[in-house]
């Protein structure tokens, strides 16, 4: 068999797909039958916030697949300019705003940094033969199994004490949070990150260093753009766990305005879910949509990177 | 270029918050900023050698901070006694008892009692006692004030030469600082105001004896000492309250082996543990490779749909989809209850409860092993299985000797990690349960509560009180497990030929 047909057949393009003939229905029934079920179960919750995110009727309830009234006011209720408030549930004493605020400051600022630290770190560990090189990437993987959540106390009391002193890195400060999350910035980032550093050509900074570059230079001018696609994964990654990130942001944030969203939401319904349900799956909505248009963009990279190695599961 | 004003910046932060470490008096702080900020230094202007360094530092210094410092104070933490009642240092906890275990004498003097100010607007009482003497009592101590310099109306001071009577409008804000006032009168007794118009003369409970380094209960003599464990203790197993920090060796660990009461739920949430990330791992991966088989067709019809539809749960934050969650499996108003006309308690029942966190999970979870597990798929090299049909083997005979290990290859190492992650699968639980519904015979552990949820109620649930030791003895107990099971998987894989 010759390589293209093997191309063919274990990754089949859209072309591919074009040129060969599609099988037959009485074939392939069943597998549209197990796909739609699949999909069902998957899109089920998902339909349902967005019915009751736009249903007048804003209890749990009330809540149904169609809506009995198509209305905006979950939303205004969100942003506070609500006008008919009456027998309305509302985040009156909420601050979505705020919250969303909040959470992406700390999932992008995290983020990025990251990002760069992680870089920075794989970069050394992928082009310079050092003393110690083995040693600390075996323990990085090491500390790296000792879960950030699992020393929460520790965590709490170590912000708690900076803050006397530094108030802007303190209990219930946005900063504070974003540096403990660097904590956990190295490691399987690291890892991930110096295999794919790994893959690009040594030769290509070689050169660069013969024309002078400093390795700071080539850091920045050739490897870095030339890993943007591992750069944007991790980037995705890291921007969706520190999203979903509860205990620790639950323990340093301590007013409504500095909550993130899982903290917020999370107290939000604590308190009278039933009532909330159409303020709240308003929330859901718009809370979804950054976290799920990266996802999009950036599905492709995702998909090579969990079919090479373990991402996020 | 940039390197000298990043530099710069750094120094002159830690130049900043050296003077903000001085002010406050926090020298061992400032020794390891000082030390730090040098080193920095000394490792970015230096030529050659410290090369990598210059690339690792950066997240060092996070990872340090906020990963290692926090593991190792974990570790020193289950070592302790750490918990409610037992926070403060021995030295505190003495005066603590000291100052705090006063009672009132049998024969105790009171006071009538007038609030007041003096001239710098400290809070003082002018007392008269019950032979008609005058005093001014404040911290520093009781003294006499002359009859001649008062004016005394029913009994109480009603004007002091030099004070302020405080106004009734004053009175309502004092109450925290009245409720601490305290005016030694030596021998370790003091005069506390009792409301707004009387003081008694209290004298302590105890008396530290320092030759026995030991408590005496001073009515009867009895004898409270140092258990070593941070408590003082007396011969009838009577405690005095508060007690203190202090190492206690293994005894964290051996409490969750003995002791009946931390036993029976620290094994039935451990049980509870392995059995919930085992099931969701193998539900989820066998859902994602059914669905994965099944579009796994060239020329199918809808593929790419249906692949973008299947991933959806993957791209919401989890957080969101278990929040919304506990909204769909609602009883009473919940919208899977009221679809299938059933009233199942989801999230009530300890055993439907369990089935929904695990019922949620894998539907967080089955995207992930889809995905996974097409990937897988179609790396498969299809000669093998045409090869395979070939020599009559049939679909199912196919798929279990030839595509189920060689898939198995690739993803068992990502099972492990999913069974790794889940272990500690904090939010999934405790956003859609809170560990709950309440187990009868247990005070903290809950139907769902799985080790890491545990350890976070031992630590941070208020009710029975917060051991922090016990909590850093689970945690590091989680650590070595979840490490092992890494540590195999890691070795079964490739991974560490990364390191070549």
């Amino acid at each position: 068999m010759s390589v293209v047909e093997r191309q063919e057949l274990s990754l089949p393009s859209v072309a591919a797909q074009r040129r060969k003939k599609r099988p037959g229905l009485a074939d392939t029934w069943w597998r549209h039958v197990v796909a739609l079920i699949g999909v069902v179960i998957a899109l089920f919750p998902v339909a349902y916030v967005v019915s009751a995110a736009f249903n007048g009727d804003n209890s749990l309830r009330g809540s149904s697949l169609i809506p009995s009234k198509l209305t905006l006011d979950n939303f205004r209720s969100l942003f506070g300019s609500q006008r008919h408030t009456t027998g309305h549930a509302t985040f009156q004493n909420a601050h979505y705003l705020s919250w969303f605020g909040n959470s992406m400051i700390v999932a992008g600022g995290t983020a990025l940094l990251t990002v760069l630290l992680s870089a920075l770190a794989a970069y050394a560990f992928s082009r310079f033969r050092f003393r110690g090189r083995r040693l600390g990437m075996l323990t990085l993987l090491l500390i790296q199994m000792f879960p950030q959540l699992l020393a929460v106390v520790a965590i709490y009391l170590i912000v708690l004490n900076t803050g006397d002193v530094f108030h802007f890195i303190g209990l219930n400060t946005l900063p504070a949070l974003i540096i403990v999350y660097l904590g956990g910035a190295m490691g399987v980032n690291t890892w991930l990150m110096k295999g794919f550093f790994d893959t690009i050509p040594s030769e290509l900074d070689e050169s660069a260093r013969v024309d002078g570059a400093t390795p700071a230079q080539v850091f920045w001018g050739v490897v870095l753009p030339l890993a943007a696609p591992v750069l944007a994964v991790i980037g995705l990654i890291s921007f969706i766990s520190t999203l979903n990130e509860f205990v620790i942001a639950s323990v340093i944030l301590e007013t409504q305005q500095k909550f993130t969203l899982p903290v917020g939401l999370w107290q939000f319904i604590d308190q009278k879910y039933s009532e909330h349900w159409g303020p709240f799956a308003a929330g859901v909505l718009i809370a979804a949509v950054p976290a799920a248009l990266l996802f999009a963009f950036l599905q492709r990279y995702i998909v090579q990177g969990l079919t090479q190695g373990a991402v996020k599961g | 270029m940039i390197k000298i004003v990043l530099l710069s910046l750094v120094n002159a932060f830690g130049i900043w918050a050296a003077v903000v470490l001085v002010d406050h008096h926090k020298w061992r702080a400032f020794a390891v900023l000082v030390a730090a900020t040098a080193a920095i230094d000394a490792i970015y202007l230096a030529k050659r050698w410290t090369l990598p360094l210059k690339f690792l530092i950066p997240g060092t210094v996070f990872l340090l901070a906020f990963q290692v410092i926090p593991v190792a104070y974990t570790i020193n933490v289950a070592f302790t006694n750490y918990s409610t009642g037992h926070i403060l240092s021995r030295a505190e906890a003495i005066s603590n008892i000291e100052q705090n275990s006063l009672t009132e004498t049998n024969n105790g003097a009171s006071y009538s009692l007038t609030l007041m100010r003096d001239a710098k607007h400290q809070l003082v009482l002018a007392l008269v006692d019950n032979s008609g003497h005058t005093f001014i009592g404040t911290p520093q101590g009781l003294r006499p004030i002359p009859r001649d310099k008062v004016t005394i109306k029913d009994g109480a001071i009603a004007t002091a030469q030099g004070y302020t009577p405080l106004q009734g409008s004053e009175l309502g804000s004092i109450d925290t600082e009245l409720s601490a006032y305290k005016v030694p009168v030596g021998g370790g007794k003091a005069i506390e105001p009792q409301g707004f118009d009387s003081a008694v003369v209290l004298e302590p409970l105890y008396r530290f004896d320092a030759s026995q380094n030991a408590f005496v209960r001073i009515k009867d003599g009895v004898v409270f000492r140092d258990n070593g464990r941070g408590s003082f203790v007396a011969p009838t197993g009577a405690e005095i309250e508060p007690g203190w920090k202090t190492y206690v060796g293994m005894r964290n660990f051996g409490r969750i082996i003995h002791s009946p009461l931390i036993r029976s739920p620290f094994l039935k949430v451990f049980v509870w543990t392995m059995v919930f990330a085992t099931s969701v791992v193998f539900l989820s991966f066998a859902l994602g490779l059914l669905l994965a088989i099944t579009l796994n067709k060239p020329g199918l019809s809808f593929q790419r749909t249906y692949r973008a539809l299947l991933i959806i749960p993957y791209a919401v934050p989890a957080f969101l989809a278990l929040l919304v969650w506990q909204g769909l499996l609602n009883d009473d108003f919940g919208v899977v209850n009221r679809a299938f006309h059933i009233s199942i308690p989801w999230l009530f029942d300890p055993n439907w409860a369990r089935v929904s966190v695990i019922l949620v999970s894998v539907w967080l979870t089955v995207p992930y092993f889809f995905l996974i597990s097409l990937g897988a798929l179609q790396s498969i090299p299809s000669e093998l299985i045409e090869a395979a049909e070939v020599d009559g083997g049939g679909a199912w005979q196919v798929f279990r000797k030839i595509t189920l290990p060689l898939l198995l290859v690739a993803v068992a190492p990502l099972m492990i990690a999913s069974f790794a992650f889940n272990f500690n699968n904090f939010n999934n639980i405790y956003l859609l349960t809170g560990g709950g519904p309440a187990l009868n015979n247990s005070p903290v552990a809950g139907a769902t509560d799985i080790l890491i949820s545990y350890t976070y109620k031992i630590a941070f649930a208020a009710g029975k009180g917060q051991d922090y030791g016990l909590a850093s003895a689970i945690a590091i107990f989680i650590f070595i497990t979840v490490g092992t099971i890494s540590a195999i998987s890691f070795s079964r894989t490739r991974a560490l030929e990364n390191l070549a």
